[in-house]
């Protein structure tokens, strides 16, 4: 059986984040949810990353256990590829 | 330069306001957020809007009650009033919330800029102030509000006339008050400069006083707000309007007659249009009408990162509750990946007259032409105790529930403090309660609150001949 990969990169807007655990615990979050070659930066709040669309879509991303409602941290999409 | 922000807010009002707070805490005052607009911060309701009527109207209440006490033993008096004395109190009032509910607020917010000057669109991502400067945003919220429909009367501009937004400036009584237009703020205001000295009279096109709702408690309003003197002209269509001496005359067309009527002052109530001109909608894609913005449920407009909330909204209603509700809900979805909606049967009504009106959901007719059947009771306030107690009886209670599922579909009640209890008939709709769940939650006794219980009693059992004692 042939497995097909759908790849998008996602960036977002991440909000919450003041020190660089936060950013440790969201690229954790990001990456525990499949996100790949995951880049986030604590000056603008971008985070860049790079899922396959077979197992998480972006619109679920922004919705993982990290950006919760009851999570400080909450993120935005701005754009997929 | 163009600035960049995370989300531009065009408007400086309730919606405004609720969605830069809500988009601020959200994000832990991380979203950069412009706010622009003009005028007073705050907009309409604290400015010119709920805060100066509920401050007039229960001043007048006051006047009222000395000239009619309503207890046998108190004495009635004529009301001394120094009305410069009290607006200029009205103002101090409206001074204070606006500094403390709006621009010291503003402090605790970083993320929030705020800019003067009036702005449009000048592409899907851009508006221009007319001060030159240029913001762009990823987000842009339009809550830029709605004014008094100005009807073109042949005259009118020649004459003068007072509006919701210059009433407020007003030091001097006039002793006569023509509004044209009835509306929540034409009664409101009408019965309060009534109550205040001045003769009133009200004049519509229509037999009805507020476009949408019960007619019974409507018609049971206008004869409450007559028997205190104020005149109602309906269905008569204002032909022109003109001076004569210090005098402003009014001439209609009853049927075929003209009729006359001579005021000191015009007030002019005559609906609200929203504020869309010149903000370069189409630049953005946007879709409007002569009625406002056309949203979806989640409050995108027809360009899906640009949201509209408040007055400028194509609604029914134009209300502070809901303008605030809907900017906050924008703000949960943007940053929360939220998909709210706002049910728009769940958001209460209430026209501050006395009695007052308020109400919530479908009426009768509504139901009916909607889905089909409803069942319905109507009590008249003096079947509550605590309405007998106060001497009131002028007003009726009122409960829709669907046929089958015996839910409660609407609530409209005419009587003192009604918006002071509408939320039973908010949350009885919201949660799906029946008649029964009504009646199976305990009421104070004596309340006027406890008309709602009655009311839906009086779905299987006659209340008149029920001691007040009885659950
Ligand atoms: C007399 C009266 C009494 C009322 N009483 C009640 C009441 O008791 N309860 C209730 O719920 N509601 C009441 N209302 C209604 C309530 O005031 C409004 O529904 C509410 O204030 C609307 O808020 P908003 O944010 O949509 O608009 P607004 O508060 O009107 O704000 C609009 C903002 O947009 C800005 N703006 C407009 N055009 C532009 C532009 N081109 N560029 C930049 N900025 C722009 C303005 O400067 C302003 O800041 C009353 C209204 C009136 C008139």
């Amino acid at each position: 059986m042939k497995s097909s990969v759908m790849e998008k990169k996602v960036t977002l807007r991440i909000f919450g984040m003041t020190c660089n655990d936060c950013v440790k615990t969201v690229s954790e979050g990001l990456k525990n949810a499949g996100g790949e070659e995951v880049s986030l930066s604590l000056d603008d709040g971008m985070a860049i990353l790079k899922i396959d669309d077979v197992k998480i879509s972006p619109e679920d991303i922004a919705k993982i256990p990290v950006f919760g409602e009851k999570s400080r941290y909450k993120a935005q999409i701005r754009k997929v590829e | 330069m163009v600035k960049n922000f995370d989300l531009v807010i065009i408007g400086r009002g309730s919606a405004a306001f609720s969605a830069a707070i809500k988009a601020s805490e959200i994000t832990m005052h991380q979203a950069k957020i412009a706010m622009i607009g003009y005028g007073y911060l705050g907009g309409t309701c604290v400015n010119v809007g709920c805060v100066p009527s509920k401050y007039l109207i229960e001043a007048a209440k006051v006047a009222q009650n000395q000239r009619y006490p309503k207890y046998p033993g108190i004495k009635s008096i004529e009301p001394s009033i120094d009305f410069k004395k009290l607006m200029n109190s009205l103002r101090e009032v409206v001074n204070n919330e606006r500094e403390n509910k709006y621009i010291n607020v503003l402090k605790s917010y970083e993320n929030i800029e705020v800019f003067d000057g009036k702005s449009s669109f000048i592409s899907n991502d851009t508006v221009k102030i007319d001060s030159g400067e240029e913001m762009s945003g990823y987000n842009f919220i339009i809550a830029t509000g709605s004014k008094t429909k100005i009807p073109d009367i042949n005259g009118l501009r020649e004459t003068g006339y007072l509006t919701s937004d210059t009433v407020w400036s007003l030091n001097y009584m006039p002793e006569s008050l023509g509004i044209i237009g009835g509306g929540f703020a034409g009664l409101e205001l009408g019965q309060a400069f009534q109550r205040l000295g001045s003769h009133v009279a009200i004049i519509k096109e229509h037999e009805t006083i507020v476009k949408g709702i019960e007619n019974e408690l409507g018609n049971e309003l206008i004869k409450a707000l007559g028997e205190e003197g104020i005149q109602f002209l309906l269905k008569r269509k204002v032909k022109k309007v003109y001076k004569k001496g210090n005098k402003k005359i009014i001439e209609t067309l009853h049927g075929n007659e003209t009729e006359k009527i001579e005021v000191d002052e015009i007030l002019m109530t005559s609906g609200r249009t929203p504020n869309i001109d010149n903000l370069g909608l189409e630049k953005a894609g946007i879709k409007y009408s002569e009625e406002g913005i056309t949203v979806n449920d989640k409050l995108q407009t027809s360009n899906p990162l640009i949201y509209a909330a408040g007055d400028v909204v194509h609604r029914k209603y134009k209300l502070e509750t809901l303008a605030a509700r809907e900017g906050a809900t924008i703000a949960s979805n943007l940053y929360e990946n939220g998909s709210k909606k706002i049910n728009l049967q769940e958001i209460p009504i209430s026209i501050f007259t006395e009695p007052q009106l308020a109400s919530v959901g479908y009426t009768e007719k509504e139901y009916n032409e909607k889905f089909g059947k409803s069942m319905s009771r109507t009590i008249p306030l003096n079947f509550v105790p605590k309405a007998r107690l106060l001497r009131e009886n002028c007003g009726m209670f009122k409960i829709v529930i669907d046929e089958k599922t015996e839910k409660i579909v609407g609530v409209h009640v005419l009587s003192p403090y009604a918006a002071e209890f509408i939320i039973e008939g908010v949350n009885a709709i919201k949660n799906n309660l029946t008649y029964l769940d009504i009646i199976n939650s305990t009421h104070i006794f004596p309340t006027v609150a406890e008309g709602i219980k009655l009311t839906a009693q009086s779905f299987y059992r006659n209340v008149s001949k029920m001691s007040c004692c009885m659950e």
